[in-house]
């Protein structure tokens, strides 16, 4: 067999753990990857940066088998490969960790990591449940994991979920792991800690690629990173020898500021005043503990944390979706603490809810009916019982045009729509009641990279307009950048209020993480 | 027309939501009737007749599916007797309530499965409410005024607390509406047959039934030799208008609405979401209720057990209306004429009439699965395939 | 979304007090001083009571636990009642057509019904994960269908919508285990669809619990993308579950019919809502077959108690109300013991991107 001793020669010869030359992908309509040759060292931390739509996860997808390339080709330790399913891919070595975690939540540790690859007994009659345990532990051990392999997954944290996946990968023998944004919903602490996995896993022989859009992570935890923009690969460079400002050009294809500063503006009357508010959560337990804070016309102000951490709870509490069990909410001037939800959309409170699926839109409906949702009752859209869908399609038709909403058709399904048309669609429809205080929470999850800078530069307008906003996001970044004034919520404490231009990553990240920084706190 | 236009007309046809219900509807009652036929047609093998309707490779067929068809539609009165029409319309008449009970809830996403339930304890009550006070009413058209819009009224109550009952498991307990109003069913069944048989019923007969209404609180046949009342069929005709007019054009609808669709989301909008369901539910019950009324008013003139499945009939009726309360009425039309002319196909060629019942879960079976059609219009090369835009 | 609330654990709950009423019973039955007692008190407990008890939990057994495949792969199957009828008239059919041949005949017949079920239900399945048909509405759809289809099928072969009388199955006296006191004429001397259920109950368990199959189903109805991804194909995964669930009505349905020796074909059909029960059963007891088998049980010596009681003078309880019981428990259950949490994607259609 000739391809089985070129396969061993290959495998002598190569320094590379993959090679993709050529790869272009194309969907109807689309050019996902056009032309990319792509190549990564054995034993090394490979990043792929790029903008959202850039072709990264396109690419990695190919290389994990979910699609076929349209032209090019896959080699793998320098041997020639042809992916028709994931499994092909495992079987090749090749472990992917995606954005939104594959575990099934009501089952065990152990029980998702040898998902599909059950040790059995019995002539495969029966599972091994002790094997499977002894396996994940000895998996978790190997690579310095602290994980327990009986817990639920829904019991365990972020982290920790993302450590299953790693095992899962591992467990299947993966010599090459993608994590696709691995990042992105951990604390900055847990961030290190994930870098401190790297080196573990290189030391052990493995490879990785992981794909983010944060040029930082690249820089810091990478070997080397490949830049795509538009489909294309624009280059690779060692992380060693470029910066951020190299790689924010290759990114965008332009020179980028980073800074973008928001102008101060003179704050106006306080708009919304929360005083000792306590707030529990469906189980009746404590998520919201004695938070006071105010938001002034014209000001921005964030809470940043990470999710579950009362942040929900505070929101709808806020809104009037959630009871107070004590404490006072107070919006322009008027104590609104025991006002209905109509009550308080009357008076010009507008809500970016996070579960934007469930609660800013009702699927089924088109973006007509989408358009009229909390604003029933106010006389612009309403003529005692009947319904003015008249003015309800003009509203709708001035925000579809507005926010670029597309397709530009009020009768489709909200369903149809993606992500980021469909939060755009939600802003604006709130956005354009003339309120004088919105609550955006998660504004820009699930969101196109192209919406979520629409949608920040519309909160600033706004801010610019002398509105209140409160901003509630899991997203460092974010609030970061656009707030005036930021709390840390931990625990549904706030642990201290900052000036977001004025703190650092680190001393956030510790807040966040539910640690006062020494000597300071309140 | 050409044939590029045509084809643009039917690409439109595949693409275009709002027809495309109307197209799944007609594609499913084709199939429905072909799938039927076929079954017919096959049961003409075993069954035993004493002139079969024709011979095929040796086999005696005793039905004729094309015939039997005929026989169906013919009987059912669309080009019968007067005394045919007038069957016909008797059963659509209740069937535009039972078929209106079942929109209502399905149009607030929710599944009632329960107006078989419903109309029989609201024709249990209707029949009780005349038997127990028709005595101290005088036997002209004063009592008749008051008699029967009193046994709709008591109709309307009992099959909306019976609705209710589901919502608030619904609403409050997260008890799945479809598990919930099927118990419920037998339930009602249940409880009918023994206060009947024990303590309210007729006990000068084995049957398990009350006595019959007097003639005064029956409702008037329009066509002789019938029990068909049009004012039945105006009354039901009214609801269905109202009902549209209420869902497309009020607050209180889009409220009900929105709330069976997505709780948390008319929650967001400012409405309490529990109650709309409660609400909603209610609703569907008190149509059931009517539905019961109206057949003992109409067409039975007593309350007996093993009440026909007209609660059942109303699924697909709505299903197949696109649980559009316009839609509704063309729909239970056609039940109606199937079921009006169900007996002819027993009279005249000895096929059963459960036929209709078959026909009846078919038409709900491909009403099911949009998809296949959609995938035979692909086929056919009509259609664009968009694919799933979901980024 | 973000319900990191563990599901509630009610199955054991429900279990355990429908276990002592099994042990009640039991012990009623088989300690000699209170089943004397027991049988002044009650008069119709005795081992042909548990029999019949038995006999009767055939049907609602296997449609609840075959529902549990469905359900735990993703595929709510609420028409289990049609398949149910669909077997039994199919097993009488064969029955007839073959006419008396002893057991083996009958064994045949009841493999007949099992194999127009699993027809059925292949054809439920292909609507559902092949036409993504709403699983609801298509369940629904099955069971009218079949309550159609029996009573027209019966007319057409026996003139009227009850079947002739064909043979049932006799019991089956298992050789020594039979002579044990007590337990031996109550388990080992029953018709065979009655040691096939008692066999199902522990398979089904470890079917679902004990083997890779049974995880793959657990994953494919919680979470199909990451089985997908995790190199197992969802959708056969899904045909699987459902076409035991096929199978087991078959089961259920034929075991009914034989063990009566009729099909009937009128109102609610013989099987009489039996199916719906079986799609409680396993809602009562969280997707456990033990647990679904216990409360078929219940519902089952209930149901007995129905035909028995009429047997005992002097008690004036109308057989009709002990009828609604079993829905009236579900009810309770539904509304006031908690919530049974169904499987994440249950109901959802699964489409692979590959």
């Amino acid at each position: 067999m000739s391809d089985q001793t070129g396969a061993r020669a290959g495998e002598e010869s190569s320094t590379y753990a993959v090679e993709m030359e050529g790869i272009t992908k194309r969907f109807p309509g689309v050019v996902a990857n056009d032309d990319v040759d792509f190549a990564v060292e054995r034993e090394t931390v490979h990043a792929l940066v790029g903008e959202n739509g850039a072709g990264k996860t396109t690419l990695m997808n190919i290389l994990y088998g979910f699609y076929e390339p349209t032209e090019g080709t896959v080699s793998v330790d320098g041997v020639p490969r042809e992916f028709d399913s994931p499994r092909d891919a495992m079987d090749a070595g090749i472990g992917m960790i995606h954005q939104h975690f594959m575990l099934v939540k009501p089952m065990t540790v152990a029980e998702n990591v040898v998902l599909g690859a059950e040790p059995t007994r019995f002539f495969g009659l029966l599972t091994d449940e002790t094997a499977a345990i002894r396996t994940t532990r000895d998996l978790a051990g190997r690579y310095g994991f602290d994980i327990d392999p009986t817990d639920r997954i829904h019991e365990t944290s972020v982290g920790e979920q993302q450590r299953v996946e790693i095992l899962k990968a591992l467990y299947r023998g993966a010599e090459i792991l993608i994590l696709d944004e691995p990042t992105a919903v951990l604390t900055p602490q847990e961030v290190e800690a994930l870098y401190g996995m790297f080196e573990e896993l290189i030391d052990e022989g493995k490879t990785i690629i992981f794909i983010t859009h944060k040029l930082g992570e690249a820089l810091e935890a990478a070997d080397r990173i490949s830049v795509l923009r538009d489909g294309r690969l624009v280059e690779t460079v060692r992380a060693a020898e470029t910066t951020r400002e190299e790689l924010a050009s290759m990114m965008v294809g332009r020179d980028v500021l980073f800074d973008v500063t928001s102008d101060p503006v003179e704050y106006g009357s306080t708009t919304l005043a929360v005083d000792d508010l306590v707030v529990e959560d469906d189980r009746g337990i404590r998520a919201v503990d004695d938070v006071s804070f105010s938001v002034q016309a014209g000001e921005v102000f964030g809470v940043a944390g990470v999710d579950g951490n009362g942040q929900s709870e505070l929101v709808e509490a806020i809104t009037g979706l959630r009871p107070v069990e004590s404490g006072t909410i107070t919006f322009d001037g008027e104590g609104v603490t025991a006002l209905s939800r109509r009550g308080r959309i009357g008076a010009g409170m507008a809500y970016i809810a996070e579960d934007r699926q469930h609660r800013s839109l009702v699927l089924e409906y088109d973006l007509l009916r989408n358009g009229l949702l909390g604003c029933q009752t106010l006389p612009r859209f309403s003529n005692g019982p009947f319904i003015d869908w008249d003015a309800t399609g003009e509203y709708v038709d001035d925000v579809i045009a507005e926010y670029d909403v597309r397709p530009p058709d009020r009768d489709t399904t909200a369903r149809s729509l993606s992500g980021g048309n469909q939060q755009k669609f939600v802003v604006g429809r709130e956005f354009e009641r003339d309120p004088s205080l919105v609550v955006a929470s998660q504004p820009t999850r699930g969101v196109d990279i192209g919406s979520i800078e629409f949608i920040h530069n519309r909160l600033l307008d706004l801010r610019t307009e002398g509105i209140a906003v409160l901003l509630v996001s899991s997203k460092l970044e974010e609030v970061q950048r656009l707030s005036d004034r930021m709390a840390v919520i931990y625990d549904g404490q706030f642990m201290d209020v900052v000036d977001p231009d004025d703190v650092t990553e680190e001393e956030v990240g510790l807040l966040m993480a539910g640690e006062r920084p020494a000597g300071g706190g309140q | 027309m050409n044939r590029a236009d045509l084809e643009r007309l039917l690409d439109r046809l595949v693409d275009a939501t709002v027809l495309e219900r109307v197209v799944i509807s007609f594609a499913s009652l084709l199939f429905a009737i072909v799938v039927g036929g076929v079954i017919v047609l096959l049961a003409g093998i075993p069954a035993t007749c004493r002139d079969p309707a024709f011979v095929f490779a040796g086999r005696e067929f005793c039905y004729d599916p094309i015939e039997m068809y005929l026989t169906l539609f013919e009987g059912a009165g669309a080009f019968g007797s007067l005394t045919n029409l007038g069957l016909t319309l008797q059963e659509t008449s209740v069937l535009l309530f039972t078929g209106l009970s079942v929109a209502v809830a399905f149009r607030a996403g929710l599944f009632n499965i329960g107006t078989q339930g419903q109309m029989v304890l609201g024709a249990l009550g209707s029949a009780l409410t005349i038997v127990w006070v028709a005595p101290s009413l005088p036997e002209n058209v004063v009592g008749t005024v008051v008699i029967v819009p009193l046994a709709v009224v008591v109709a309307t109550v009992i099959g909306g607390l019976y609705g209710t009952l589901p919502g608030l498991m619904k609403a409050y307990a997260d008890a799945h509406e479809v598990i919930t109003t099927i118990m419920l069913n037998f339930v009602a069944m249940g409880i009918a047959f023994y206060l009947v048989r024990n303590h309210v019923g007729d006990t000068t007969t084995d049957s398990v039934q009350t006595t019959p209404i007097p003639d005064f609180a029956r409702l008037p046949p329009t066509i002789d030799g019938t029990r068909f009342s049009i004012l039945v069929l105006l009354f039901g005709l009214a609801a269905a208008i109202a009902l549209y007019l209420l869902y497309e054009r009020t607050v209180v609808g889009y409220d009900l609405r929105t709330s069976g669709l997505a709780p948390e989301a008319a929650d967001y909008g400012g409405v309490n979401a529990k109650r709309n369901i409660v609400a909603s539910m209610t609703l569907s019950g008190a149509l059931g209720g009517i539905a019961g009324a109206m057949y003992v008013l109409m067409v039975h003139y007593r309350w007996e057990t093993d009440m026909p499945p007209l609660g059942f009939d109303g699924i697909a009726v709505s299903i197949l209306a696109g649980n559009n309360p316009l839609g509704v009425i063309p729909a239970s039309l056609l039940f109606g004429a199937l079921k009006g002319g169900s007996l002819q196909i027993d009279f005249a060629l000895g096929v059963p009439p459960e036929l209709v019942e078959v026909l009846r879960g078919l038409i709900i079976l491909f009403v099911a699965m949009p998809e296949f059609f959609r995938m035979i219009g692909s086929y056919a090369g009509y259609g664009t395939d968009g694919g799933e835009t979901d980024g | 979304m973000a319900n990191a609330e563990p599901p509630k654990r009610l199955g054991p709950v429900v279990g355990l007090v429908i276990g002592l009423f099994v042990v009640l019973v039991f012990a009623v039955v088989l300690v000699p001083g209170l089943r004397e007692l027991g049988a002044d008190v009650v008069g119709i407990v005795d081992a042909s009571y548990v029999r019949s008890a038995l006999r009767f939990t055939v049907p609602i057994a296997f449609a609840g636990m075959g529902g549990i495949f469905a359900e735990k792969s993703g595929v709510i199957n609420i028409g289990l009642e049609g398949l149910l009828i669909i077997s039994a008239f199919t097993a009488i059919a064969v029955m007839w057509l073959l006419g008396d041949q002893g057991d083996a005949g009958r064994m045949l017949a009841m493999f007949g019904g099992v194999l127009a079920s699993l027809l059925v239900t292949l054809l439920f399945a292909i609507i559902c994960i092949e036409f993504k048909a709403d699983q609801i509405i298509a369940g629904l759809a099955v069971w009218l269908i079949a309550l159609g289809f029996a009573p027209f099928g019966s007319i057409i072969i026996w003139g009227t919508v009850n079947s002739d009388s064909v043979g049932s199955f006799d019991p089956l006296s298992i050789p020594l285990l039979s002579d044990l006191p007590y337990v031996g004429q109550v388990l080992f001397r029953a018709t065979p669809p009655v040691y096939l259920m008692l066999l199902a109950v522990p398979f089904s368990w470890y079917l679902l619990n004990r083997t890779a199959f049974g995880k793959h189903l657990q994953a494919s109805g919680e979470d199909p993308k990451t089985l997908d991804t995790a190199g197992v194909s969802v959708r056969k995964v899904r045909y699987a579950g459902v076409l035991l669930s096929g199978i087991y009505c078959g089961i259920g349905g034929a075991g009914l019919a034989l063990n009566a020796g009729q099909f009937v074909g009128g109102g609610e059909t013989i099987t009489s809502g039996r199916g719906l029960i079986g799609l409680t059963t396993y809602l009562i007891a969280n997707y456990n077959p033990v647990g679904a088998f216990l409360s078929a049980f219940f519902f089952a010596g209930l149901d007995a108690l129905q035909l028995q009681i009429q047997r005992v003078p002097g008690i004036e309880l109308s057989s009709t109300l002990i009828g609604i019981i079993p829905y009236v428990a579900v009810l309770i259950v539904l509304t006031f013991v908690g919530k049974t949490r169904m499987p994440e994607s249950a109901g959802e259609h699964y489409e692979s991107e590959e």
